[in-house]
């Protein structure tokens, strides 16, 4: 059988699992993907003869540094079958990775179901909104792509342009408040349930903008709030951002879900907080705890050695995600995680070595060969 | 005398000079004492420790290479050292500028390796003073070494009208133009080994990658026998511990290393093999990244800012265009790394 071959197999074989067809389950998906994946990349092949070749259970599969997204193409088919290329937004380190998809349902699939089970919280019509920029054409942004298919999913009234300044409230000026405001009064007024999608360092500059102000969100409103704030605006604790989003919008923290993606992944994690979704019916999640869907599973490792820690200790994430049939199934990223009852706990991220002395740093490095 | 004339200057020297020659025997008690507390705080071997000292403490210097520091160093009422860790004879070259800058010296050390400095002191009583804080006024000069963070930290709280020297983060490159003979070859990688190895290549002089014009198969075998000299000098000269932070770096550069290419095990660490243009910079702790190019200045154009020193073998036009290209590194021979005349600052880069 040809690669692609195998590869459709393997993803008609993920989005069936997705839907809960369980003839095979996680391991034996994840197995068989490792598997197919060492035969068409050099790359993995060398990291699992690394490791002894043994591919007989889920915790042998090594995990693809993040880094090699940024170094290398990490993807079994030539450029010219990509369909989708998301690229990262640069963290600290500044350089750029990229993850090519030759498959684009899977990732619409899964990322609609998670999503749908997490943010969704009653049979109302939906109106999404994004503090983000608006969309480039074709999209780069992972998150900006699945922002605007939550947009169409979830209002359920047909495909739309979703690139307009009313979906998007960011602009080179910073968060329109404004526009979030109508987006409120509009939700209101027409008995929709707003959504708003927005990234932790938008919220900040929008609680910056709003000093002492709120803006209040029509009840039953849900924000999705994702990622690090990348050195572009002041950092805030976690739960004291929640309290002053709470607060600025006049919704139960709840109500504020947390969402982990990662350019380099096919599917999210989500809080299972949200009262009324299907995920928190299922979890009955804490605040801070992210629930993994079906077909992903976070493995805590120790930093130094890469293997799995003890139930219940702090290690950095391995990611397995049966999603990314055609890039590389586990990603070892530099996450700080621990796993607690109902899911997984994000620490920060697992910052480079200091340097020590005068020795250049890798981070630094990275920064200073992007500047 | 002046305090300021060459002679004057010349003068507070030699007791700094003095004491460092006191530390190098093993067998003195100030030498096994050394040992002692550097390897309780650098984190390096026993051995790592002694081949330190045996190979950059300068003990020696001539009298050109003091004539040329004294004179590139400028004069000031008092002269501030902030000292940075880990490269423990660093502080040596580092109070020498200090003392050839003014009779008034103050020493900051690092709090996590404070040793070198107080060795040193203890050596020549008087010689410069050891402050818990530096505090410099207008018209005064400090030298400051360590990383970017820290210079940059330095920078900003520092009162107006002193004058910084200020020495951040860097690294160093290798280049090897074109293949030599077998015998030259393990000469040059044995002398490279050293560079990595001295100071666990914690130092801003330690090489981290190395560039090579030839073609792609000779290239994987010379990492190949670099990886040997490692790992043999490794038995010499164990590495010391690293800490978690860098044990996890280690781990994350061997796995993207592997990813990307072919990694050779070299006793505690790794020589990675990159394809043509792929640049990855390997962590500290005897690491190194080998690249076939058939251009390597052009690859270490992006780079230039970060780079204090360059090894370099090959013909000696291209060597001058090297140090055209490089003003700021220190060009020198395989081997020669970690041993720059001790002239100034080691970080020619402008500060």
């Amino acid at each position: 059988m040809t690669r692609n071959a195998q590869s459709d197999d393997l993803h008609r074989a993920v989005r069936r699992f997705a839907t809960g067809d369980r003839s095979r389950s996680f391991s034996e998906l994840a197995l068989e993907i490792a598997a197919f994946q060492r035969q068409f990349s050099a790359g993995f092949a060398r990291l699992c003869k690394s490791r002894g070749n043994s591919l007989t259970r889920v915790d042998d599969i090594p995990g693809v540094p993040c880094d090699a997204f940024r170094l290398a193409r990490v993807a079994l088919h030539p450029e010219s079958e990509d369909r989708l290329r998301f690229f990262t937004s640069g963290t600290t380190s500044g350089a750029r990775g990229m993850h090519a998809m030759r498959v684009t349902e899977t990732y619409h699939e899964l990322a609609l179901q998670f999503g749908r089970s997490a943010l969704l919280s009653n049979e109302r019509p939906h109106h999404v909104v994004a503090l983000a920029p608006l969309l480039d054409e074709p999209p780069t942004s992972s998150l900006g792509h699945m922002m605007a298919m939550f947009m169409v999913d979830f209002e359920q009234r047909g495909p739309f342009d979703v690139r307009t300044h009313e979906r998007w409230l960011i602009d080179d000026r910073g968060v329109d408040l404004t526009a979030l405001e109508r987006a409120a009064e509009r939700a209101t007024k027409r008995g929709e349930t707003l959504l708003v999608l927005a990234t932790s360092f938008a919220l900040v500059g929008l609680l910056d903008a709003l000093g002492e102000r709120t803006l209040p969100l029509p009840a039953g409103a849900v924000v999705m709030q994702t990622g690090g704030f990348k050195g572009k605006t002041r950092e805030i604790e976690p739960s004291e951002l929640r309290a002053a989003l709470a607060r600025a919008f006049c919704i139960d923290h709840a109500r504020i879900v947390g969402e982990y993606g990662m350019t380099e992944l096919t599917s999210q994690m989500y809080e299972a907080s949200v009262p009324g979704s299907a995920l928190a019916r299922e979890r009955r999640g804490q605040s801070g705890v992210y629930a993994e869907p079906p077909w992903l599973r976070v493995v805590p490792v120790d930093p130094s050695t890469l293997e799995p820690v003890p139930h219940g200790e702090v290690g950095i994430a391995r990611i397995v995600d049966l999603g990314n049939v055609d890039s590389a199934l586990a990603i070892q990223t530099q996450d700080r995680v621990q796993r607690v009852e109902g899911g997984i706990v994000l620490l920060g991220r697992a910052t480079g070595a200091p340097p020590r002395g005068c020795s250049l740093a890798i981070e630094e490095f990275m920064a200073s060969v992007a500047r | 005398m002046s305090d300021l004339t060459y002679e004057a200057r010349r003068a507070r020297l030699e007791p700094l000079f003095e004491s460092a020659r006191s530390l190098l025997d093993p067998s003195s008690e100030r030498g096994r004492h050394a040992r002692e507390r550097l390897v309780a705080s650098s984190g390096l071997s026993p051995a790592g420790v002694d081949f330190a000292l045996q190979r950059c403490l300068e003990i020696a210097p001539s009298e050109p290479e003091i004539s040329a520091l004294i004179r590139s160093t400028p004069t000031a009422q008092v002269a501030h050292v902030l000292l940075s860790a880990n490269v423990f004879v660093a502080a040596h070259r580092a109070i020498a500028i200090g003392l050839a800058a003014s009779a008034e010296v103050r020493v900051r050390a690092s709090r996590r390796e404070p040793e070198m400095a107080e060795l040193l002191l203890a050596g020549a009583p008087g010689a410069f003073r050891l402050v818990r804080e530096l505090s410099p006024s207008a018209g005064d000069r400090l030298w400051a070494y360590g990383s970017d963070e820290t210079m940059a930290d330095v920078a900003t709280t520092l009162p107006s009208g002193v004058a910084l020297h200020a020495h951040g983060s860097g690294f160093g490159v290798a280049i090897l133009d074109g293949m030599p003979d077998e015998s030259d070859l393990g000469t040059l990688l044995g002398g490279l080994a050293e560079d990595v190895a001295l100071f666990d290549q914690r130092g801003c002089l330690s090489p981290r990658v190395l560039l090579v014009n030839a073609e792609p198969a000779a290239v994987s075998a010379l990492a190949r026998a670099l990886a040997r000299e490692l790992e043999q000098l490794a038995r010499r000269v164990p590495r010391g511990q690293l800490t978690t932070q860098e044990l996890s770096e280690q781990a994350k550069y061997r796995d993207t290393a592997i990813f990307m290419g072919e990694v050779f095990e070299a006793g505690p660490g790794f020589v990675s093999l990159g394809e043509q243009g792929r640049w990855l910079l390997p962590p500290t702790g005897r690491n190194m990244h080998v690249v076939a190019t058939p251009d390597p200045l052009a690859m270490l154009a992006p780079y230039r800012p970060l780079l204090t020193s360059c090894a370099f073998a090959g013909e000696p036009a291209q060597r001058q265009a090297l140090s055209r290209a490089l003003p700021g590194a220190r060009v020198c021979r395989f081997g020669e790394m970690q041993r720059p005349p001790f002239d100034g600052p080691v970080d020619l880069r402008e500060t």
